[in-house]
């Protein structure tokens, strides 16, 4: 003991003691290795050493200020749709965490990668009841794909490299980091050092799928005689648009989309027949009691898409594309599952297909078109008098953009007009709320877009319920100069809601109607110009006037009050009881 | 209803179990006994997790979610005769004078059952077997005073050749326990 107790205080001396960074600047470091441009956060007490670390990091990573962290949820999904990047979220402990959490079950629902920086209390008052102290691992664990807690800054990097490789592979989804104040502070023992995560023992998507379950698949489709593919948003989320056309066109197969999957194919190729659903299009979804061979490519068989899923597709075997090994067979069951990226598989799907036309079975779908456009399309767009409806509004918008916008519906009635109104022409140009169908989503969702798409005309479709429900993105809009064009389509009512019960209560209106407040004052309030038209004669000078406008800008359009969405398949009966009034 | 054991394999971090218990509780599905304990491997822990149901098929799409946590290596569901498993059981018997004498030679004759503790005015006995014997063993002992009676969960092993390794993601190097 002696002889240590003389030899220690000289070695501390002579050996220099190195310092390395703190927890805070190694998520800077991590963040910046990753090839992260953009963060939506919002400070707060329990994440303010890593906000002290932004400081120092603003020319290399911009970092947008938001009015509400269920805000710069949303927008980091906006974000990561359009740029097939994780949005990254940074907030603060509790409240901050807690109002994240919307859109963090709304990313996971509908396959969004995004990375969520969440403070937490120092690690010696875990479990106190600390000031602001939420259990947000127990809150976030079941809608999360997967969630971390860092109580040292040693493991930052290997952390954050994890983080970013299990939210953007195989499936996406949200994956929340949360981590300690007295991580933030405390300086790493190691010098840092950064490696992008390839793999990880326990997680292992399968992309490459097996060619046994190809060739299974292609014998099934090559035997068709009235085969339909289903194409699911997995299809844009694998950039596997080309792919997928190249396999549609050798095939002569008709193709249908989910809601998320529109967009995937322009909607003036001849095999497009439309989209399915509760208000998708006719033909699409009584067709799929005819077929003999669905394929499925990146879709789950939600309910809005089956209807009552025992009486669903009875006659047809099924081939199911799809990443997700828990989705084969969950809802629908799959005759020949293919397992694995939705570009892969179509890639090794294609020369094994047969050329084929099928003609006659796709013109089948056009007598349904027929019907349709008589029964609802053609009186919607040729409204002689009174209010504007929503159709209107979105066809005009759809030919002054040429369908080449990217179109951010919120929830509800304009939402599916906007479905059923916009031609897309270009991949990846929906963004929408499918799984969840969070209200309030379009405004920050579209403010995201916007940043991650500058090149790209961005209009968010906005219903007046939901608009009041994230309006003060506003200001994020203003305060960064995004040139987002919003359309509020104003029908002063929970108009979704008050159609159900329209159809399935007797017209009981159970508070549905709004008093709204003036929107072009609020905008204006906020410094965004704006502008409401009422009248059908104004309606194409008006979108002009926002489509040209240099920045920002708010249209709000007085539409019909009581319109409703048809086609529609009644919740819970077979799409083939599909009503058209 | 059919009893089905599912052995989860797992990475051993915090709030795994949590991670699992969620997707029982989402799907309403309860959950009969459960035991945890780590592997012959070092680092790889095994849930043995008993359910009853009427559907093979939603027990099959309940293995898939497990499959699907990051952290979980291997899963697999089994039906009885696929497996061979136990339980244990230890009832705290009154000998109290004036109660009826224990009758050791039938209990571990018949019974397999073994007192593992004499205390001053109770024994402690021990029985492992299926959930049948331990309560046909419980059916017998209680005409005796039981004071405490604890069942184990089930802990089971697979009845194929292969061993744990063998479903273990290839690449890693897979220690020993101990
Ligand atoms: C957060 C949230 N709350 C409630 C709902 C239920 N809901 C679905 S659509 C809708 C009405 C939306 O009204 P509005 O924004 O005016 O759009 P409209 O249907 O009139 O086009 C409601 C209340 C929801 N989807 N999300």
């Amino acid at each position: 003991m002696e002889a240590i107790a003389s030899v220690m205080p000289e070695v501390i001396e002579t050996i220099p003691v190195p310092t390395y960074i703190n927890g805070s600047h190694a998520l800077m470091q991590a963040l910046v290795a990753e090839g992260v441009e953009t963060i939506f956060g919002y400070p707060g007490g329990a994440i303010m050493p890593v906000y002290d670390a932004l400081y120092d990091f603003q020319e290399r990573i911009n970092h947008i200020l938001v009015r509400h962290e269920q805000g710069a949820g949303h927008a980091a999904e906006g974000y990561a749709r359009v740029t097939g990047r994780a949005g990254v979220c940074l907030v603060t402990s509790g409240p901050g965490a807690t109002n994240l959490v919307t859109a963090i079950a709304d990313a996971l629902i509908d396959s969004t990668p995004m990375v969520c920086i969440v403070g937490q209390v120092a690690k010696k008052l875990l479990g106190t009841d600390a000031f602001q102290e939420a259990d947000v691992m127990g809150v976030t664990m079941p809608i999360t794909k997967w969630n971390y807690q860092i109580t040292s800054a040693d493991e930052v990097p290997d952390i954050i490299s994890k983080a970013f490789y299990i939210a953007q592979s195989g499936r996406p989804g949200p994956v929340l980091i949360d981590i300690t104040k007295s991580a933030q502070l405390e300086l790493m023992t190691k010098p840092f050092t950064y490696e992008r995560c390839q793999t990880i023992i326990s997680y292992k998507p399968r992309r490459i799928p097996k060619q046994e379950q190809v060739e299974a698949a292609a014998q099934l489709i090559n035997n068709a005689k009235k085969p339909y593919l289903l194409v699911g948003h997995g299809v844009q989320i694998a950039k596997a648009e080309e792919e997928l056309k190249a396999f549609a066109e050798k095939t002569g197969i008709p193709v249908a989309t989910t809601l998320l999957g529109q967009s995937t194919i322009s909607t003036d190729h001849p095999l497009y027949v439309g989209w399915l659903g509760m208000h998708g299009n006719y033909g699409p979804n009584v067709m799929t009691d005819e077929a003999d061979i669905i394929i499925a490519i990146g879709m789950r068989f939600d309910d809005r898409v089956t209807g009552d899923a025992s009486k669903y597709i009875k006659q047809a075997k099924v081939v199911h594309i799809e990443i997700d090994p828990s989705e084969i067979d969950k809802i629908i069951h799959a005759d020949a599952p293919v397992v694995g990226d939705a570009k892969e598989a179509l890639k090794a799907l294609l020369p094994l297909v047969h050329p084929n036309d099928h003609t006659i079975w796709r013109n089948e779908f056009r007598k349904y078109d027929a019907i349709e456009n008589e029964a609802i399309t053609i009186p919607t767009l040729n409204t002689p008098s009174g209010k504007i409806r929503m159709g209107e509004v979105i066809d005009m918008l759809s030919r002054k953009t040429k369908g080449e916008a990217v179109l951010v519906t919120d929830v509800g009635q304009h939402q599916m007009m906007a479905s059923r109104y916009y031609q897309f022409r270009r991949p990846n140009s929906l963004v929408t709320s499918g799984g969840m169908g969070t209200m309030g989503f379009a405004l920050p969702a579209a403010f995201g877009a916007q940043v991650g798409a500058p090149d790209r005309q961005v209009v968010a479709i906005i219903g007046d319920g939901c608009f009041q429900m994230t309006l003060q993105e506003l200001g994020t809009i203003v305060q960064n100069k995004q040139p987002v064009k919003a359309i509020i389509l104003n029908n002063n009512f929970l108009g979704m809601v008050r159609q159900w019960q329209q159809l399935f209560h007797e017209r009981r209106y159970s508070f549905v109607e709004l008093q709204n407040p003036d929107f072009i004052t609020i905008a204006r309030g906020f410094g965004m110009d704006g502008q409401t038209c009422s009248e059908r004669e104004n309606l194409s000078t008006a979108l002009d006037t926002m489509l040209n406008h240099d920045g920002p800008f708010l249209l709000e359009v007085i539409v019909e009050t009581e319109e409703n969405v048809f086609p529609m398949v009644p919740a819970g009966t077979s799409v083939s009881q599909i009503r058209l009034k | 209803m059919t009893t089905y054991t599912i052995c989860i394999f797992t990475e051993n971090t915090i709030g795994l179990l949590n991670r699992i218990t969620i997707i029982f509780t989402r799907r309403r599905i309860n959950i009969e006994s459960l035991t945890v304990s780590e592997t012959e491997r070092k680092g790889v822990s095994r849930f043995t997790i008993v359910i009853k149901h009427e559907s093979r098929e939603e027990v099959e799409k309940l293995v898939r979610q497990i499959r699907k946590i990051v952290e979980v290596l291997a899963v697999f569901g089994y039906l009885n005769d696929e497996i061979v498993y136990n339980e244990i059981a230890l009832f705290k018997i009154s000998t109290t004078l004036g109660n009826k004498p224990l009758d050791v030679e039938t209990i571990n004759q018949q019974y397999k059952a073994w007192v593992v503790y004499w205390g001053l005015d109770y024994v402690v006995i021990e029985k492992t077997g299926n959930d049948t014997e331990i309560f046909e063993f419980f059916n017998y002992i209680k005409r005796h005073d039981i004071l405490e009676f604890v069942r184990s969960g089930r802990v089971a092993v697979g009845k194929t050749e292969k061993g744990l390794v063998e479903y273990l993601p290839e690449e890693a190097e897979w220690e020993h326990y101990m």
